[in-house]
């Protein structure tokens, strides 16, 4: 079974499109909702959804691992990583899932930087990214073009290795570190990335970077 | 005026050790806190009767006066509780996750069966 996951909190606007989008192109949508206040359960539930709820926010990190824990429980064997406010393009699905296949690989991770023209944000490009790959190396993640990318494949030996613990956005980390880890094989494919009001400014930043100092303290 | 605040502050430690000792009766704090918090308002008070030994101790690690001396020993210790507070904080902030993740896919479970 191929299973999207999407973490939601607060996203009535546009969880509902998004779901019915994937419907698509998988054949499960699980939609974690990440104690949302408005009316994301609704939506996301009418749309077709398998919808989990977490009682209390918990973070971006904390409602992929639900995902991944209910997924184990199915026995998924694909998943896909898929964020609920519409950044992704569903068009990326089938082309990605079938390099993938092709290159038997554990794991895939969406490229931003791997796509012919340019779309990215140059303070992104030239500020925002060189600080969070050196954050990455520092913390043991294989070398990506683009580290913080939201959109990623799972086979299910990665999906039964990769436990995340991160509960808020620094999973983005964990996972490459998890992947060198565990030495599993993987690849990077294009995807495109709509940019809005979307994204990590400098404190959120500082928090990811506190996260993954405190992690190896944490019993 | 010093003989005041000596009092005032020996009194104060008086009352934060036996605070300490009722805790330990209390198994609210293990041995190892109850004596390092013992030795902590010992030390202090030990300070402020007895000023120049601080300067004697600063002395013998480089640093001039024994007043600097006290305040980097604090705030290194503060800075030291911070960093276990916040390790404990995270270390509870996973634990209520992993109870929201357990209820959310119990939750989904009870729908399906019925």
């Amino acid at each position: 079974m191929f299973l999207a996951l999407v973490p939601a909190w607060n996203e009535e606007r546009r969880v509902g499109e998004t779901v019915r989008q994937l419907l698509l192109h998988t054949d499960c949508v699980v939609v974690i909702d990440d104690g949302s206040k408005d009316h994301t359960v609704e939506r996301a539930t009418d749309a077709g959804a398998i919808v989990l709820s977490h009682k209390l926010n918990r973070g971006q990190g904390a409602a992929l691992e639900t995902g991944h824990a209910y997924a184990r429980e199915i026995n998924a064997d694909l998943i896909l990583h898929f964020d609920a406010d519409g950044q992704f393009s569903v068009d990326d699905i089938a082309p990605a899932k079938k390099f993938f296949e092709a290159r038997h690989a554990d794991i895939l991770f969406g490229s931003r930087y791997l796509l012919p023209t340019d779309t990215v944000p140059w303070q992104k490009r030239q500020f925002v990214h060189p600080i969070a790959k050196l954050i990455d190396r520092l913390f043991g993640a294989v070398q990506l073009s683009d580290v913080h990318n939201g959109f990623r494949l799972f086979n299910r030996q990665a999906l039964n290795l990769i436990h995340i613990t991160q509960d808020r956005m620094a999973h983005a980390t964990e996972i490459p570190a998890l992947v060198k880890h565990h030495n599993l094989h993987y690849v990077e494919f294009p995807v495109q990335v709509r940019y809005d009001e979307y994204g990590q400014n400098a404190r959120a930043g500082f928090t990811i970077l506190k996260d993954l100092f405190l992690a190896p303290f944490i019993k | 005026m010093l003989l005041i605040f000596q009092i005032l502050f020996s009194l104060f430690s008086l009352t934060a050790i036996a605070a300490v000792i009722h805790r330990k009766h209390e198994n609210l704090l293990g041995i190892r806190g109850a004596l390092f918090w013992i030795v902590f308002w010992v030390a202090a008070d030990s300070v402020v009767w007895w000023p120049h030994g601080a300067t004697l101790l600063a002395n013998q690690v480089g640093i001039g006066r024994g007043s600097d001396f006290v305040v980097y020993i604090a705030l290194a210790l503060i800075f030291f509780v911070l960093f276990r507070l916040h390790i404990k904080i995270e270390s509870m902030n996973r634990d209520i996750t992993q109870i929201v993740r357990q209820e959310a896919l119990d939750t989904q479970k009870d729908i399906v069966k019925h």
